[in-house]
């Protein structure tokens, strides 16, 4: 069966899942938590990296997580769980996908396009959804140089034009401000159940664990930099800045005279954020496949609905952006965390099925 | 086996061909394609405020056609009115059927009449438009702006185009004018300081003057060319603003003395006196800075430190002097003295117009958190100055 290798899955949580935090997240938290807002997202980033942890934990089991569950649950057991699972990574993929499709048509585009300037990523969503899930770590080595000349060049061309001293005084929003910035951004952390459908096919090398929590750290690293450096460019408007990674970088003073050159750099992360929205989707008709068998028939069946329905939705909340947001953001937020860790923690210690 | 082969290469170039046309599709812009028949590329705008709301002037570029004896650019000044900027933007529409495009706009002209309430009424619309750029230089006008953009320029072909001239980089390091853009005004209202500045342009007939460089066509919304006399623009000073609102107008020499306070003047020169002779001193390099410290009470050291040599005196040197340019001691004083005052003049000013030009209230709050609630209000009225000038030759 093919894998996914231990320097894949590290450049997958060092580089690739930044991106997805990089669009409206940003705003977002410093809605509730302003000058704090490294520390809602550190806190944020530090929850996550502990379910990381805990699946690459699980991961050591090197079985997959149909037959993890079947041990613990049963075979019905583990489809509804898997049922479930896929319906939380369709949910998590929603506030990507849309936020992906607004900084498209508002940041690529002079004038409002068609809808159907974004439909081309369901084609593209489709076609990576049909093939199995151990291919992504072949896409993760290919995104990973984008991902790393992106953060690089836009952190090169923003930091000369942000104050940092912005970011001051320390803590004056209150405990209950950061804690609210960390829980409003919750939605946007689902990297460790993007993990859960690849249980089985990942390489066990020495302290992945570890190495893996670390490389998602270090990534959580450098999303907080992007955060320190929009926060220090736009300061006390920085709530009203939305696609915050693409606007930074427009105030080097070189752009006055070469032109939008940062747009290289907007680019190269837009395209491995356009693979990283397809992710959860990919994941979603994975833990389908395993739950309810992956025949090719069925395996295009999956693809077919998941973004059908995905691209239905895309187009019913066109108008509706807002509401959708604050669903996710708020309503829905507790669940981001919630889900996968009691997922996880039923493979860990759950006791096992007597029918196993 | 041959089989599985030709089915890998097809899921290869069916990869391929997803991924190029999602790029295609996310990244092309429509291929930028504008028809030009039916978009006003907005270049200025200019807005005032009446008793029946605001009047929007859009500064729109036109197509010269294929005449190429004629280079420049050509302009036309639509009005729009309504009771919001938004409305005057579709009256625009309505009028013209052009729609109106801001992604090009560089410059916010703001009548007097529009900054003598909240400003922000007017700029919060461009703040949010998405396709507005932030990055746009703002300032007042004496007068209106639409009188103002639809005004012919003596030196360019656009009154738009001189005036984003008169407000280049260039001209903010002689520190005769703080150039402000929209992010930068925006960031001071919305902050702790609630206070911001932009240059205040005024205009001056500039009689006998012929048509301007490459032809100037800017003409009024009925199609005529302007006929008047044809202007040249200035910079008056600089218009302090509070919670949003023109509160103060600082003087060139005010206006100087700040931005030597910011330590941006590279090539500025002023005038200072030895015996009895004027004497006009280069800027080569500059240093300032303001800072607030907490004692008894608060106190804003305000420092420039300068390195000048002498550009001309009200008289003729010998052509064996190789030391004239070199500042004596006296003079050294004297324009000491001068940019002292010039200080303290600003200080004063800053003191009566409650404008927080120096961000006092924003080092209060990031400095000092604790006591931000103690001096906020009266931070301005009772922070002691602290004025250090050094000046030094360039020999």
């Amino acid at each position: 069966m093919k894998t996914v290798s231990a320097r894949q899955l590290c450049f997958f949580l060092a580089f690739i899942a930044p991106v997805g935090k990089l669009i409206l997240m940003p705003s977002q938290i410093v809605f509730d938590a302003k000058q704090d807002l490294l520390f809602s997202a550190a806190l944020s980033y530090l929850l996550q990296s502990v379910i990381v942890f805990l699946v690459l934990l699980a991961a050591k089991k090197d079985k997959t997580l149909f037959a993890l569950l079947r041990e613990r649950l049963g075979t019905v057991g583990a489809r509804v769980a898997l049922s479930l699972l896929a319906l939380f990574l369709f949910l998590a993929a929603l506030l990507p996908m849309l936020e992906q499709k607004l900084l498209v048509q508002s940041v690529f585009y002079d004038t409002l396009p068609s809808i159907l300037a974004f439909a081309p990523f369901f084609l593209f969503s489709a076609y990576l959804c049909f093939h199995p899930i151990a291919h992504l770590g072949r896409m993760w080595d290919i995104l990973m140089p984008f991902s790393a000349v992106g953060f690089a060049g836009l952190i090169a061309l923003s930091a000369g034009a942000a104050d940092f001293g912005a970011l001051l005084p320390v803590g004056a929003s209150g405990m209950g401000a950061i804690a609210r910035g960390t829980l409003h951004s919750l939605s946007w952390f689902f990297d460790s159940a993007l993990l859960l459908p690849l249980l089985g096919r990942i390489e066990q090398t020495k302290r992945l664990p570890l190495k893996g929590t670390l490389c998602y750290l270090a990534g959580g690293g450098a999303v907080l930099l992007v955060l320190a450096v929009f926060y220090g460019v736009f300061s006390d408007i920085a709530l009203r800045q939305l696609f915050a990674f693409s606007r930074i970088s427009k105030y080097f003073p070189g752009v006055a005279v070469l032109g939008r050159i940062d747009y290289f750099f907007i680019f190269a992360l837009t395209l491995v954020m356009a693979f990283y929205c397809a992710m959860p989707l990919h994941a979603g008709v994975e833990c389908l496949k395993q739950a309810f068998g992956d025949t090719p028939v069925r395996a295009g069946g999956y693809t077919l609905a998941v973004n059908g329905v995905m691209f239905t939705l895309s187009v019913l909340l066109n108008y509706h952006f807002l509401r959708t947001q604050t669903f996710m953001t708020h309503t829905a937020a507790w669940i981001f965390p919630l889900f996968p860790a009691l997922l996880v923690f039923v493979l860990l210690i759950g006791r096992k099925h007597e029918k196993a | 086996m041959k089989k599985h082969d030709r089915l890998h290469r097809l899921s290869v170039k069916l990869w391929l061909f997803l991924a190029a046309f999602l790029v295609f599709a996310f990244f092309s812009n429509d291929f930028g394609l504008v028809d030009i028949q039916k978009t006003a590329v907005i270049l200025a705008a200019g807005i005032d405020k009446g008793e029946d709301g605001y009047t929007l002037t859009a500064h729109i570029a036109v197509p010269k056609g294929s005449d190429r004896s004629k280079g420049g650019t050509s302009s036309v000044n639509i009005k729009g009115r309504g009771d919001t900027i938004s409305a005057c933007i579709s009256d625009i529409y309505a009028d013209t059927g052009w729609v109106p495009k801001l992604v090009f706009c560089d410059l916010l002209l703001l009548g007097e009449e529009a900054v003598q309430e909240n400003s922000f009424l007017v700029l919060d619309y461009f703040l949010r438009n998405e396709q507005m750029p932030d990055s746009c230089q703002i300032a007042v006008c004496e007068g209106s702006a639409e009188e103002m953009l639809s005004s012919a320029s003596a030196i360019d072909d656009t009154s738009a185009l001189a005036i984003e001239k008169l407000l280049s980089d260039a001209a903010e390091k002689t520190g005769q004018l703080t150039r402000t853009t929209l992010r930068e005004f925006s960031i001071g209202y919305y902050g702790v300081s609630e206070s911001g500045k932009m240059p205040y342009l005024g205009s001056k007939t500039q009689s006998g003057a012929e048509s301007a460089q490459g032809g100037a066509q800017a003409q009024d919304a009925s199609g005529g060319a302007q006929s008047g006399d044809e202007k040249i623009y200035e910079v008056r000073g600089s218009a302090l603003f509070s919670q949003g609102r023109m509160v103060a107008l600082l003087s060139p020499d005010e206006t100087f003395a700040y931005s030597l306070l910011q330590g941006e003047v590279r090539s500025g020169t002023f005038l200072a006196h030895e015996n009895g002779e004027a004497v006009t001193l280069y800027v080569y390099k500059n240093k300032g800075s303001v800072s607030l410290s907490l004692g008894d009470v608060p106190e804003a050291a305000l420092e420039v430190v300068l390195r000048v040599r002498v550009a001309d005196r009200d008289g003729a040197t010998d052509v064996s002097d190789l030391t004239s340019s070199i500042p004596s001691d006296a003079l050294l004083q004297d324009a000491t003295a001068v940019i002292t005052q010039a200080i303290s003049s600003l200080w004063a000013r800053i003191g009566e117009s409650e404008c927080d030009l120096f961000q006092l209230r924003q080092q209060l709050f990031r400095h000092h958190r604790g006591e931000y609630e103690l001096w906020r209000e009266r931070l301005l009225s009772v922070a002691r100055p602290n004025i250090s000038v050094t000046i030094r030759p360039v020999e």
